[in-house]
């Protein structure tokens, strides 16, 4: 059957059908005409109500964590619109379609009202919790008796805290004040290395900063994105799609090249979309470099030169680190075979200007002959006059010309830097802001052809090589990598491939490259933390290893490591926790393998601070409801946007619905619960309100550029900013931005650079990791990566290593629709969160025909994803857009207690339930895109 | 008098939907009554394969074939160019929804798409369909231009945002949402749209910025031969894409 793309909904028989239903009073009888039988009266006349005034609160979204500035329009009390913030640098009025959805969620009908705890001692899926209310004074007592009674045995460290989206001092700072006070290492326990950890650690290893980029998309033109949903999911969402508009209608229209396992809108609107095999995209990097560095495309004020200027790199041919004798001798022989050349061509020069003189004086002499007999005749004096003139007039010409040019080579060569004196044993390559180049060259790079790269990624050669020269040759460009790249077991050494070519072609801190976010300034807290440690809190035992062994032995490099922490516990290494509290955070849902969790959720006390019900409020022993973004005072610095420092603050746009209390408040009130100096503490604190008006207090002494000074004009603004970004280099020299001439003037010395901005050992951009080659990091990372010591520093391929178990990728991404966590239970979003595959009611499992056929399955078949770890059950859609050897489902439906929306989803489970617990050993990132599967008819 | 049109650059626009729900939650849609709906659609063969899309509001119709088959005189044209429903003289009969050849009108008591039905959960208990508790505020509700939570047994479409434009300074030849002056004028799905694919103003105007993006970027309008004649027209640049005649009908 063929459908009608415009208007799938209606076909001749849909529309008698529905009119038959919809006119269930009349039942269309014999003689009637099918469509009049649904006719109802006309509706009552309607008169318009009345309503107060429109009152606009500035807040900042909470859909995801770019902070976007939100105008909240409320009327009679009511939120019924939110739309971005004009004046506010990461909006500028606009908004993702996630940023629409803060009123659905303020008057969720599934929302908690009030603090409740769990009457059914069983725990489990399908346990009804038997949640009754409670006071927030018996909430808190419990949670504190438990604190209490621990830090009494001298267990304070069995306390947990794990914490998702923190948004900045009035959340994550006050809990990580209660773990120095209280005493836990776990409290603040991290979701990053379940976030994009691979990002941030791989360019701590190459520049000396751990975290995400910055980038000045305006003016870029080109970018090649490896793995991240760019105009899907990766963020600044909002900022990403303004930036969108401005690069591909400007004059010189940015270049897109798009690397991806699957078609999505992001490679769908790309000028290029390769799809790659899951987990190489490291390879096709690096025969990127190799091209840059062949073909002589490499950004040489930035990286630096070979000292001769001839370049070395040569496929398979490795570079001398120095000049030998025999280099020398070769040079000096050049020079002089070179000098006999001059001399003969000089010669030769000499001759031909030798004979057009001796050409020119007979011309003349002719001419003045022919003056001579010409006496005597006005007419013929006058014409042969005028002869001589132009003859004259055309000679000083050339001769004029002549010496100009003379001149001009004279003023040449006065600025040509003279001819390097080369002695043997020096450096071959003079090497600017980079470190360990020709190093990598031998050790990776040489024989990292595209023809290399083809037969791990399946990308053609010949793409590979155009892309490459692309790159090299387009500036400023930009090479971008998120999960897609890095959530594999090679990810970070895959990063590093990604992220070297950003040096390469000079886009680091240059204009249309990227940098790293400034932070705001903020004034100080009320009360001094360090005057209320006392001797429990200040003991050394404290120092405990985190339960997920972060920054341990089992995981020296990494940040967090979320995914251990059920697994730790479930086998009590190191020790089990006894009390868990979570804010912002679902990993029995989200984590990888995660049914680990409802094991531990089940033996553990649970305290659960969502406003909505969700899987880890089925395990809760108390909720202790939070507000809803619209209701809450909080602040935030922003996420990286264009470098220049932003502070955001959100003002309650309605009094609270319920009873529910803002999560920040709610431990400070739980902290002056604690027994002794910690509770004096919390109690001189007050409340959060406090903490923002202390931070907000140095405005006064450094305002924002749209006025902010003040406390109160900060909640009048929402956001404060100072623009620029206060440092840039140019044509491989770094200067500071200098007020008084509104220009990047100001030189930096290298010192000044290591400080702010390329913050490794040696000050530079380092493709041979100073960091990676520290000791206690070789000896883990040849273990894990059974890696020499000698190649441990460098960006390389590595095969990934796959879990899982099945014969087909296994991808999970995100999509533009899906809210922070909460997208599953909104109707609204549910309606239309898969448009690429018509999901409308469900997301749909992409397959390609090839392989769907081969395993019986047709479009639209229930079909069976297995791993070693799990299964779960969804619908097939046949994809021509997707890699053969790849399926991908996105990870947002499955959901089991969230709200009565969410349960009829279509997909059975997480997409986590067949995701195995794989992590890189470096980044400790979770391998998300890392695994296989099986794929079955049900 | 204006002649309200938009202009939609889908060399710019990214399949976000940020349209879709500004409009949804602006103009108070139950889930799955897009009225800014994107329709996606997919062609040729793995590893060229293409994936396509195009937004579709009501295309506010010169001669909508809507207004033509409406027993009632329900559909209507203002004088400003906009195609709109007088709720109060709707029958439901879903002629109209037949004659539309761009599949823009919506009937209220469909089977709701996500269930439970949210009509359920937030029911109403007057004459309206439901009542969610983000709705609009009751001043701005005007049953006569299909403006607000609707009644039973009603057609709805999109309406420019009549609530919002019918407001704006007489002689305005184009509505910018970066204008502080202008901005609550103009069409929600214009206001949020992120790349700026989206263009509101007054085709009558040969000096609006619609009336020269058509002009300079050669705008074409969907379905050009039946004769409609849209004022919703869409520039391709050499990015996006309307459907080819081919592409009309796709493989279910």
């Amino acid at each position: 059957m063929k459908e009608n793309i415009f208007n799938p909904k209606i076909s001749r028989r849909r529309f008698l059908q529905a009119a038959g239903a919809a006119g269930a009073v009349g039942a269309a009888g014999i003689g009637q005409l099918p469509g009049f039988s649904t006719i109802a009266k006309a509706q009552a006349k309607t008169e318009a109500g009345k309503s107060g005034e429109t009152v606009i609160t500035k807040s900042f979204c909470h859909q995801c964590p770019a902070r976007c500035g939100i105008d909240v329009y409320t009327t009679d009390g009511r939120v019924h619109a939110v739309f971005g913030t004009l004046d506010n640098p990461l909006s500028e009025g606009k908004l993702c379609p996630k940023g629409h959805y803060g009123q659905y969620l303020l008057y969720d009908a599934d929302r908690f009202k009030g603090p409740m705890k769990r009457t059914n001692p069983k725990k489990g899926r399908n346990e009804d919790p038997k949640f009754v209310p409670i006071s927030w004074d018996e909430a808190l007592d419990t949670v504190a008796k438990r604190m209490n009674d621990l830090r009494e045995k001298n267990e304070s460290h069995r306390f947990g805290l794990i914490f998702g989206r923190g948004w900045g001092a009035t959340d994550v700072g006050v809990l990580q004040s209660l773990s120095k006070l209280y005493g836990s290492t776990n409290i603040g326990l991290g979701h990053s290395s379940m976030c994009s950890d691979g990002s941030e650690e791989t360019k701590k290893i190459l520049d000396g900063n751990h975290a995400y980029n910055a980038y000045d998309y305006a003016n870029t033109n080109y970018m090649l994105v490896f793995g991240a949903g760019f105009l899907e999911s990766f963020r600044p969402f909002t900022g990403n799609m303004r930036a969108w508009g401005v690069m591909r209608t400007k004059p010189a229209k940015t270049k897109v090249t798009f690397v991806d396992v699957h078609l999505n809108t992001g490679a769908a609107s790309s000028d290029r979309a390769l799809l790659i095999k899951p987990g190489t995209d490291g390879a096709m990097a690096l025969a990127i470099a190799h091209v840059l560095l062949t073909e002589n495309l490499w950004d040489k004020p930035f990286v630096g030169n070979f000292v001769d200027g001839v370049n070395r790199f040569k496929t398979g041919e490795t570079v001398a680190a120095v000049f030998t004798d025999e280099d020398i001798r070769n040079r000096a022989q050049a020079k002089e075979e070179a000098a006999v050349k001059k001399a003969a061509a000089d010669k030769v020069a000499a001759e031909k200007a030798a004979v057009e003189k001796a050409k020119t004086e007979a011309a003349h002499d002719k001419l003045i002959k022919a003056q001579v007999l010409a006496k005597g005749d006005p007419a013929a004096e006058k014409a042969i006059a005028e002869k001589i003139a132009k003859f004259e007039k055309e000679e000083a010409k050339k001769a004029l010309s002549k010496e100009t040019d003379r001149m001009q080579r004279e003023a040449l060569d006065k600025d040509k830097k003279p001819e390097p004196e080369i002695k043997a044993g020096q450096a071959l390559f003079n090497q600017k802001w980079v470190l360990g180049l020709p190093e990598w060259w031998n050790a990776v790079l040489k024989d990292c052809t595209p023809e290399w790269a083809e037969k791990i990624t399946t990308i053609p050669a010949k793409i590979i090589h155009d892309v490459a020269r692309e790159f090299g040759t387009t500036h400023p460009a930009i090479a971008i990598f998120e999960r897609g790249a890095h959530a594999h077991t090679n990810g970070t050494y895959s990063g590093m491939a990604i992220h070297s070519l950003n040096a390469l072609v000079g886009s680091m801190f240059a204009e249309g490259g990227l940098c790293y976010q400034m932070k705001p300034p903020a004034g100080k807290w009320p009360v001094n933390l360090d005057d209320f440690m006392d001797d429990y809190a200040k003991a050394p035992e404290r120092k405990k290893p985190r339960i997920d062994m972060a920054k341990t032995e089992k995981w020296p490099m990494v940040s967090n490591m979320l995914q251990e922490v059920a697994k730790n516990h479930n086998a009590a290494a190191p020790y089990k926790l006894d009390t868990c509290m979570f804010y912002m955070t679902g990993p029995v849902f989200s984590g990888p393998d995660c049914t680990a969790w409802e094991k531990m959720l089940n033996e553990v006390f649970v305290i659960s601070t969502t406003p909505f019900p969700d899987e880890t409020a089925v395990f809760a022993d108390l909720v202790l409801p939070d507000h809803t973004y619209l209701e809450r005072l909080q602040v935030a610095d922003t996420y990286p946007y264009q470098g220049y420092p932003i502070s955001m603050i959100r003002t309650p746009a309605v009094k609270p619905l319920y009873d529910t209390r803002v999560f920040g408040d709610m431990l400070i009130d739980l902290g002056k619960r604690i027994k002794g100096s910690t509770g004096e503490y919390y109690k001189k604190l007050g409340n959060t309100e406090n903490i923002i008006k202390g931070i907000a207090s140095i405005f006064a002494e450094k305002p924002g550029d749209n006025g902010v000074n003040s406390y109160e004009t900060w909640k009048e603004k929402g956001v404060w900013y100072q623009k620029p970004y206060h440092w840039r280099q140019i044509r491989g020299e770094f200067y500071e931005w200098d007020k008084a001439t509104q220009s990047y003037s100001k030189p930096m010395t290298q010192e000044a650079v290591k400080v702010n901005l390329l913050k490794t050992p040696s000050g530079k951009f380092e493709f041979k990791s100073g960091y990676l080659e520290e000791e206690h990091h070789v000896h883990y990372l040849m273990e894990k990566f059974g890696l020499p010591a000698e190649m441990i520093a460098f960006p390389q391929y590595l095969p990934s290593k796959h879990g899982g178990g099945g014969d087909l990728h296994f991808v999970s991404p995100k999509l533009a629709m899906q809210a922070e966590g909460r997208g599953a239970n909104l109707p609204h979003v549910t309606a239309c969160v898969q448009p690429t595959q018509g999901g409308k009611r469900t997301v749909y499992l992409e397959i390609h025909p090839e392989t769907a056929a081969k395993r019986g399955i047709k479009d639209g078949d229930r079909v069976r994803i297995k791993s070693t770890v799990g299964a779960i059950e969804v619908y097939a859609r046949l994809y021509e857009g997707i890699r053969p050897d790849t399926v991908a489902l996105p990870m947002i439906h499955g959901h089991w207690g969230m709200g009565r929306w969410s349960k009829n989803s279509g997909v059975s489970g997480s997409t986590n339930e067949v995701t195995p617990n794989v992590s890189d050993a470096i980044s400790g990132q979770c391998c998300y895109h890392d695994a296989k599967v099986f794929v079955e008819k049900v | 008098m204006a002649k309200w049109g938009m202009v939609i650059d889908l060399e710019k626009c990214v399949g976000c939907q940020a349209c879709t729900v500004a409009c949804g939650m602006e103009n108070n849609r139950l889930p799955g009554e897009m009225w800014q709906d994107v329709i996606f659609y997919s062609e040729g063969t793995y590893p060229s394969a293409q994936l396509k899309w195009f937004p579709r509001p009501c295309q506010h119709c010169e001669h909508p074939s809507c207004m033509a088959v409406c027993p009632t005189g329900a559909t209507y044209k203002t004088e400003d160019g906009v195609v709109l429903i007088d709720w109060d003289k709707c029958i439901g009969c879903k002629y109209c929804m037949i004659a539309c050849p761009y599949g823009v009108r919506f009937y209220t008591d469909e089977k709701p798409l996500v269930a439970p039905d949210m009509r359920k959960v937030h029911e109403s208990h007057d004459e309206h369909s439901w009542n969610p508790p983000w709705k609009m505020p009751d001043a701005r509700e005007d049953w006569k231009h299909g403006v607000g939570i609707q009644p039973h047994d009603v057609v709805s479409k999109c309406t420019f945002c009549y609530h919002r434009i019918s407001k704006a300074p007489k002689g305005t030849p184009d509505l910018d949402p970066q204008d502080p002056k202008l901005r609550e004028f103009t069409p929600a799905c214009v206001v949020t749209c992120a790349p700026g694919a989206r263009f509101f103003g007054d085709l009558s105007n040969p000096e609006s910025v619609v009336s020269r993006l058509i002009g300079d970027k050669r705008g074409v309008r969907l379905l050009d031969e039946l004769g409609n004649k849209p004022q919703v027209y869409y520039v391709t640049g050499d990015g996006g894409a309307v459907p080819s005649t081919r592409a009309f009908n796709k493989k279910s």
